[in-house]
């Protein structure tokens, strides 16, 4: 086989290419990352962000088709050889989703009977756009997906996705006409989170491994939670509504408890953005003067960052008014 | 064939290396999932500013390494300057090394690719959890590079041939 590169091994010497830019532009990369570290959430950079994901969505529609295609066709090989257990799996979900439907159509009946008592007030109905995911970031530590919606669909920043298994993330970056979801697992993502059964808020935070962390501080309880207990979206910060279903506890250790994610990464294609607005705070007699204007800033409608989310789990606990959705009557 | 059209073609074919890097950047960005997600995605774009640092630095100058790390960090979200610093690190290594590697067998180009890609992880991991303040897993990393390494022989043939026929041929 004729080896590449030898005759140009006999004159290499004679021709050296400056080395120059490649050091400068070096230099550039790390002003660049010292920058982006310093105000990750700049104007520019954000700007750049959209306008990259708007320019290349085209290019990545064109492109998810033949690979969706092709990932059809190898899943339903691969589900081929599993059929037996797989159909097995599925008797048993079957039974047990049975059980959950029968639950549902009473306690839809108690809603309606409480809606005529006017005792119940129905949270507002949330307006969910549906996308097909056109790019993930195939990174170990970037994990985002884009999808082909964007502003013109009505997705705005902030806005919860789900799968129908339960949430994936929230949305970054918006353009026209396509946007970024920042997944449950990545290092910069933080979601406040309610844990059931334990009752305990907190907040889940990326570690860019399959399952993401919720920090335990003694304040919160947190030593009440058991693996096995269900996780959900808290609603705090007035960004992402309650309720979403986010995962399970898998192991508990002291500082913190992992959690297994329901959203299946590897799988998700289509996606659903709930955009979703919060209700107007009425300051209830029960809830203490200093107490409501806590939640009056909290659940403030349309705030603009999700930065705000962030610090607010570190308030101890979540005024009754925020939560508008399922978690509430007792 | 008139002498602007020349032109035009030596300068499409010079373009090779830079536009199959950008098409290398936005398949990365595209939800391929090898195996069902089990394997995560090559990074291609790392094996062709390998490959042509080495054997023809001339026809992938810095800055379209720099551009090419800079759309995909845009694509990616990751933090603005990962990328062009990990293609860079790896165009100044194939070019360092340049004398020792021309004209060797591609088992042997391999093996160096595969240690350049190795160091590339080492920096990438330690500026990431430098500015997470977090100390990062390495192995998904490693074994997204490992991966690479594995795809390498392959794509450097491809890439051979391409070089020969487009790249200076023209």
């Amino acid at each position: 086989m004729e080896l590449l590169g030898r005759e140009t091994r006999e004159r290499f010497g004679l021709r050296s290419r400056s080395q120059v830019g490649i050091l400068l532009l070096s230099l550039v990369s790390v002003i660049l990352l010292l920058s982006s570290l310093y105000s990750a959430e700049a104007s520019v950079f954000k700007k750049a962000r959209e306008a990259a994901i708007e320019t290349a969505s085209p290019v990545l529609e064109l492109l998810s088709v033949p690979i969706g295609w092709l990932s059809g066709r190898l899943g339903a090989i691969n589900d081929y050889f599993r059929v037996l257990e797989q159909n097995e799996a599925l008797r048993e979900e079957n039974a047990a989703l049975r059980q959950w439907e029968d639950e549902a159509r009473s306690l839809r009946g108690v809603i309606t009977a409480l809606e005529e008592l006017d005792a119940y007030k129905a949270p507002p109905p949330a307006k969910p756009v549906n996308a097909f995911v056109i790019g993930e970031a195939n990174d170990a530590y970037a994990h985002s997906m884009i999808i082909n919606a964007g502003a013109k669909d009505g997705v705005l920043r902030g806005n919860a996705a789900v799968d129908e298994r339960g949430m994936v993330g929230r949305i970054v970056d918006v353009s026209s006409n396509a946007a970024r979801i920042l997944l449950l697992n990545d290092v910069q993502s933080r979601i406040p989170v309610f844990v059931e059964e334990s009752y305990v808020e907190g907040l889940l935070i990326g570690r860019s491994t399959a399952q993401p962390t919720i920090a335990i501080t003694k304040l919160a309880n947190g030593d009440l939670i058991k693996p096995g207990q269900r996780v959900i979206t808290s609603g705090a910060g007035g960004v992402l509504p309650r309720g979403l279903a986010v995962g399970v506890i898998a192991a508990v250790s002291e500082k913190e408890a992992t959690v297994d994610l329901a959203a299946d990464y590897a799988r998700s294609r289509i996606v659903r953005i709930i955009n979703y607005e919060f209700p107007d705070v009425e300051p209830t007699p029960l809830a203490a003067s200093g107490a409501s204007a806590a939640a009056a800033e909290l659940v403030a409608p349309g705030s603009e960052a999700p930065a705000a989310a962030l610090d607010v789990a570190n308030l101890p606990a979540l005024p009754p008014v925020a939560a508008p959705s399922v978690e509430e009557g007792d | 064939m008139s002498a602007r059209a020349d032109v035009l073609v030596r300068l499409a074919g010079a373009a090779t290396p830079a536009f199959l890097g950008f098409l290398g950047v936005i398949l990365l960005a595209s939800p391929i999932r090898l195996a069902g997600g089990l394997l995560p995605t090559p990074i291609i774009p790392l094996i062709i500013v390998y490959f042509w640092s080495l054997y023809s630095p001339g026809h992938l100058p810095a800055v379209s390494v720099f551009l090419m790390g800079l759309l995909h960090d845009l694509l990616s979200g990751g933090p603005i300057g990962m990328w062009p610093t990990a293609y860079l690190v790896m165009q100044q290594i194939a070019i360092s090394q340049k004398a020792y590697f021309l004209g060797r067998e591609l088992r042997v180009v391999s093996i160096g690719f595969a240690v350049a890609a190795f160091v590339v992880s080492l920096i990438l991991w330690f500026v990431m959890s430098l500015m997470t303040a977090t100390l990062l897993p390495i192995g998904g990393l490693l074994w997204q590079m490992l991966l690479t390494s594995a795809f390498f022989p392959l794509f450097a043939m491809a890439f051979g041939r391409l070089h020969r026929r487009v790249v200076i041929e023209v």
